[in-house]
């Protein structure tokens, strides 16, 4: 029974408590083999590299295979701190990079863009190839034109979980005043009929409070005067969310056929609100347990700063403590895979063509996106990225010491993949090379024992696609097959095949 | 009740009874009106903006919640070069799990933050509660507060609904439990969060709906303040005070006396011509604001000037900051100084305005060019071909060597219709300061000269303003803006007529701003609406 059953068909209670036990039944008996697996792609808004310093300097390991070397960007495999002062422990062999990826590009396809591959400029062309294996038309960006990985998984192995897929943003904001381009923050889509059919935006959660709400608000407190609180709470939300359904029936009524349809997704989502307000279970069995409320989420930053003598640089404009947005989530993602809340997330860390301010995290008077364009070039950009992998890192540590009820590591159930927005070499715009502007020599990140995955080493695999690594977490995790829109293949490596 | 007389003679003697119910709906000129011509429209998600002024004059609180609690309004329209200026395109509306729990949250922090303010809960509520299940109370106020919120009054049966969640002023022994409760269900509701037209279809006319007196309240007080409709105007609706032309026209003029009435006028300009969000020091921006806000206040409400002097008008209101940094005069304290020969006049010489559409690190002349043909001229500029990179540009040690880069091969032709303007409004950098050189290059002389390829040539932002006011296409361009902001959506093609009868009306006549949403506010179409049809 898929979660959308539950919910449509549920006309109160009733059906919930069915649900509950199945849940808890599952977790209580969990054998080995029952555990489930999870997944989780991440994006950085960042290309690899810009200017004179070669990647090779900056980012790309030495030594290939196990026990690589760690350059500027991948520095914080080593272990680290993060902003409220929890340290991590070195986990380069539980990361794997694979590097010299590329997606092609229509110049070099006769002018057409070809299967999985993008037209020749740069800026969120490679949003759909990257993240759902289908080539961008030309004149088009910012969109995907088949399901993305994470849907995909969702649909195949999300089913009894509240939560089919997850999305997370870590940066809240463009940084541009209103005016959106808030599809840069979109990187999961569902299918809108197929490859090459238009696919449709799944807005992230940008608040770590709301996503705490949303999977957190029904775990008891241990502290009984606390727990007393949250439980009259919870039957008030109910009770309100009752109400406020019973208003929407009378409004439907009155509604005039289009204002109908225009509007039947917002009834919808408020039944399912109050549904899953009553399911989601205070269940906690192994390492699930409820988070601590993380309270008010960090202010959100003004418009990204200007750069240049004239005007004092603004250091604290376009940044709204990502750092510490960035930890929050993490830890949302840890439970809400220990909990079994869901199986599959998106995970954004700054938006496509990103302008947040990367001042007070490396120092450099720059917005991310300005990093790939300037003097801080490839050097720069390492930092930037370090600061990605930072926050990545401590994920991949944390459910390496996350138990499952069966005793088993949670990371040995997990694949996860962090993806960018370009490499280095190449922009087929205007045949410059040495971009940020190119889609040549990229790399990706893949974690976790999901599959069998050997993790811990440096794979070059020249002219591979990204979402080749990303078929690879997939078929770690049981989806079959070795297709992701247009792009198939996985790295063999990955699975002790060469 | 006597016979009406419409403003513009149309209207001859009305059914007592149903006055203004019972004549066909005409145009400005009399031209009986067919259901295509008709403005669509459907039910409206209020935006961030109009969410945190909505619960600003609701509730008195001054938090912002929209703002700071829900994704930001899309205005992403395909094909153009340019966002869509407004933040209220209902198309563009989606609605989605995050986003739903987000009003959930906004709707419990807004009635928290009520009854947490002992003053303002009094206020709100309007009685005092004899007991934790005070029933007469509680249902003075979920009547009196649900017809604020909902801008119409509930039915019996609503105000039972929301009586149920009295069972929690039970429980707790607590009145304003129930309060909150109730408060927290009605600003989650659709009813309030969506401006809601059903109407009653008029008969002879396929589809087509007359608005009923509350959705008429609504429409005019989100159109002339941006927020919901102030209580002697839901007084007028229950008296059926809303349903004539003359009728209208004086609530709408009721309205523009409204302190709130500016800040809309600020709002709608700021999104129009891009000022809303500034990169500048909180100091500098408040000046730049300050400046922009005072010459709106004088041009449309103080002196109810030709609207289009806005563009003209040969002085401004600055702080000695301000005068210092666009190198005016300094008055002793914050007035109204003369721009000489500076160079300057308009809106278009604010630091605001030049402010807006710039690179990270300087102006752009391109995107300079661009505001002026998408956003004064309503010319749609496509968006960069896919051949161009925008990020790196060519090294050239002077700005003005882009020249010729642009208009090299396939790009001359886009860049000769933007870039022309934007060299003319080169002198001034992107905070508005004059400049005779490229920053920190004296080698670089910046020539000044603009033109506006077709129209004619000026040199800086006063000129800019004289040629477009002269050539005629921002006075209609001006018109299509307030009526996309009046429609909460892009025009459709059976639109054109409607914007053609109000700019000929108007053009060339000095009309003011005022005369025109008024003017709009009056028409009959401003009280009906017309549902989409649905495909088969």
């Amino acid at each position: 029974m898929s979660r959308r059953t539950v919910l449509r068909g549920a006309g109160g209670a009733a059906l919930a408590l069915p649900f509950l036990e199945i849940m808890s039944e599952r977790q209580a008996n969990a054998a080995p083999g029952d555990i489930p697996c999870r997944y989780l792609v991440a994006v950085a808004g960042s290309s690899l590299g810009s200017g004179n310093t070669d990647i090779n300097e900056t980012y790309v390991p030495d030594a290939e295979g196990f026990g690589y070397d760690l350059k500027t960007a991948l520095a914080p495999f080593a272990g680290g701190m993060l902003p409220s002062g929890r340290t991590y422990a070195n986990v380069r062999d539980e990361i794997s990079v694979v590097t010299e990826l590329k997606i092609p590009w229509a110049a070099e396809n006769g002018g057409s863009v070809p299967a999985g591959g993008r037209p020749d400029n740069h800026h969120e062309t490679m949003v759909s190839p990257l993240l759902s294996g289908v080539r961008t038309p030309e004149g088009q960006n910012t969109k995907a034109f088949g399901p993305t990985s994470d849907q995909v998984v969702a649909d195949a192995i999300g089913g009894d979980t509240l939560f089919p897929s997850l999305q997370y943003c870590v940066q809240p904001s463009t940084y541009l005043g209103s005016g959106g381009l808030s599809s840069r923050a979109v990187i999961s889509y569902t299918d809108g009929g197929g490859i090459g059919a238009r696919a449709m935006p799944v807005n992230p959660q940008k608040s770590p409070r709301e996503a705490w709400r949303e999977l957190f608000f029904n775990f008891s407190p241990e502290d009984p005067a606390e727990a007393a609180d949250r439980d009259f709470e919870r039957r008030l939300r109910q009770g309100i969310l009752d109400v406020v359904r019973t208003q929407t029936e009378t409004l439907e009524r009155r509604l005039g056929r289009a204002d109908r349809i225009r509007l039947e997704q917002h009834f919808d989502e408020i039944r399912d609100l109050e549904q899953r307000l009553i399911m989601l279970g205070p269940e906690t069995v192994g390492a699930c347990m409820g988070l601590a409320d993380p309270g008010e989420d960090p202010a959100e930053g003004g418009n990204r700063p200007k750069v240049g003598d004239r005007y004092p640089y603004q250091v604290n404009s376009g940044y709204s403590n990502e750092d510490l947005r960035a930890e929050i989530f993490n830890g949302m993602v840890k439970m809400a895979f220990a909990c079994d809340l869901t199986r599959s997330i998106a995970m954004q860390y700054t938006h496509f063509h990103s302008w947040m301010n990367m001042y007070e995290l490396i120092g450099r008077e720059s917005d991310l996106h300005e990093l790939g364009h300037s003097r801080h070039a490839s050097e720069g950009q390492a930092e930037g990225l370090a600061w990605h992998y930072k926050h990545f890192a401590s994920l991949v540590d944390d459910l390496r010491n996350t138990n499952e009820v069966d005793g088993t590591r949670l990371i040995d159930h997990c694949a996860l993949v962090m993806t960018h927005e370009g490499g280095y070499g190449l922009d087929p715009s205007d045949g410059s090379t040495k971009r940020s502007h190119s889609t040549e020599r990229m790399a990706c990140l893949i974690a976790g024992r999901a599959g069998g995955m050997m993790q811990g080493q440096h794979i070059k695999r020249r002219g591979a696609h990204p979402a080749q690594v990303l078929i690879s977490a997939m078929n770690a995790v049981g989806i079959e097959g070795e297709e992701l829109g247009e792009v198939s293949g996985v790295i063999p490596e990955l699975f002790g095949r060469s | 009740m006597a016979a009406l007389v419409g403003c513009n003679g149309v209207y001859d003697a009305l059914d007592s009874s149903e006055p203004g119910f019972d004549q066909p709906p005409r145009s400005s000129s009399g031209k009986i009106l067919g259901p295509e011509d008709i403005p669509l429209s459907a039910a409206r998600r209020l935006s961030r903006a109009e969410l945190d002024q909505t619960l600003f004059d609701l509730l008195g609180n001054p938090s912002r919640l929209g703002s700071a609690n829900l994704p930001e309004d899309n205005q992403e329209r395909e094909g153009l070069f340019l966002h869509w200026p407004f933040d209220n395109v209902y198309p563009l509306q989606t609605t989605d799990r995050v986003l739903v729990q987000a009003f959930e949250t906004l709707a419990s922090t807004a009635a928290q933050e009520l009854v947490s303010d002992e003053e303002q809960r009094a206020r709100i509520v309007g009685c005092e509660p004899t007991s934790a299940t005070d029933e007469a109370c509680l249902l003075g106020f979920i009547r009196d507060f649900g017809r604020r919120a909902f801008r119409r009054p509930l039915t019996d049966a609503e105000v039972d609904n929301y009586f149920r969640l009295q069972m929690f002023a039970e429980e707790t022994g607590e009145f304003y439990v129930a309060v909150r409760a109730i408060v927290t269900a009605m600003l989650q509701a659709p009813d309030f969060l969506y401006r809601v037209e059903v109407g009653t279809e008029v008969p002879g006319l396929d589809g087509v709906y007359r608005l009923d007196d509350y959705e008429i309240a609504t429409r005019m007080s989100y159109f002339l303040l941006g927020t919901t409709p102030p209580t002697w105007l839901l007084d007028q609706a229950d008296a059926g005070l809303l349903r004539t032309p003359d009728e209208r026209e004086v609530a709408a003029r009721r309205l523009l006396e409204d302190p709130q009435a500016l800040n809309q006028v600020d709002r709608f300009h700021s999104m129009w011509l891009g000022y809303g969000s500034l990169p500048h020091s909180p100091e500098l921006t408040t000046a730049m604001r300050n400046e922009t806000r005072a010459l709106l206040e004088r041009v449309i409400f103080e002196e109810d000037r030709p609207y289009l002097d806005l563009f003209r008008i040969d002085e401004t209101y600055v702080d000695t900051m301000l005068a210092e940094h666009y190198g005016l005069p300094a008055p002793m304290e914050e007035s109204w100084v003369s721009y000489g020969d500076s160079g300057r006049s308009g809106i278009l010489s604010h630091g605001s305005v030049l402010s807006a559409f710039a690179t990270a690190s300087d102006t752009s002349v391109t995107k300079r060019g661009v505001f002026v043909r998408e956003r004064l001229m309503c010319q749609e500029i496509p968006p960069p071909p896919p051949t161009v990179n925008v990020d790196d540009l060519p090294e050239t040690n002077c700005k003005s060597e882009l020249i010729e880069v642009h208009q090299m091969g396939a790009c001359g032709g886009c860049h000769s219709l933007m870039d022309p303007i934007g060299w003319g409004l080169e002198n001034y950098d992107s905070a508005g300061v004059f400049r005779l050189h490229d920053t920190d290059k004296p080698e670089c002389e910046i020539a000044g000269d603009g033109e506006i390829v077709m129209v004619g040539t000026f040199r800086g932002p006063g000129e800019l303003g004289t040629l477009l006011v002269e050539d005629g296409s921002l006075e209609g361009c001006a018109v299509r803006q307030v009526v996309r902001f009046a429609f909460g959506r892009e025009e459709t093609a059976e639109d054109e007529a409607f914007i053609e009868e109000v700019v000929s009306r108007r053009r060339g006549s000095g009309w003011s701003y005022v005369d025109l949403v008024v003017g709009l506010v009056a028409s009959d179409r401003f009280a009906l609406r017309r549902e989409r049809e649905m495909d088969q």
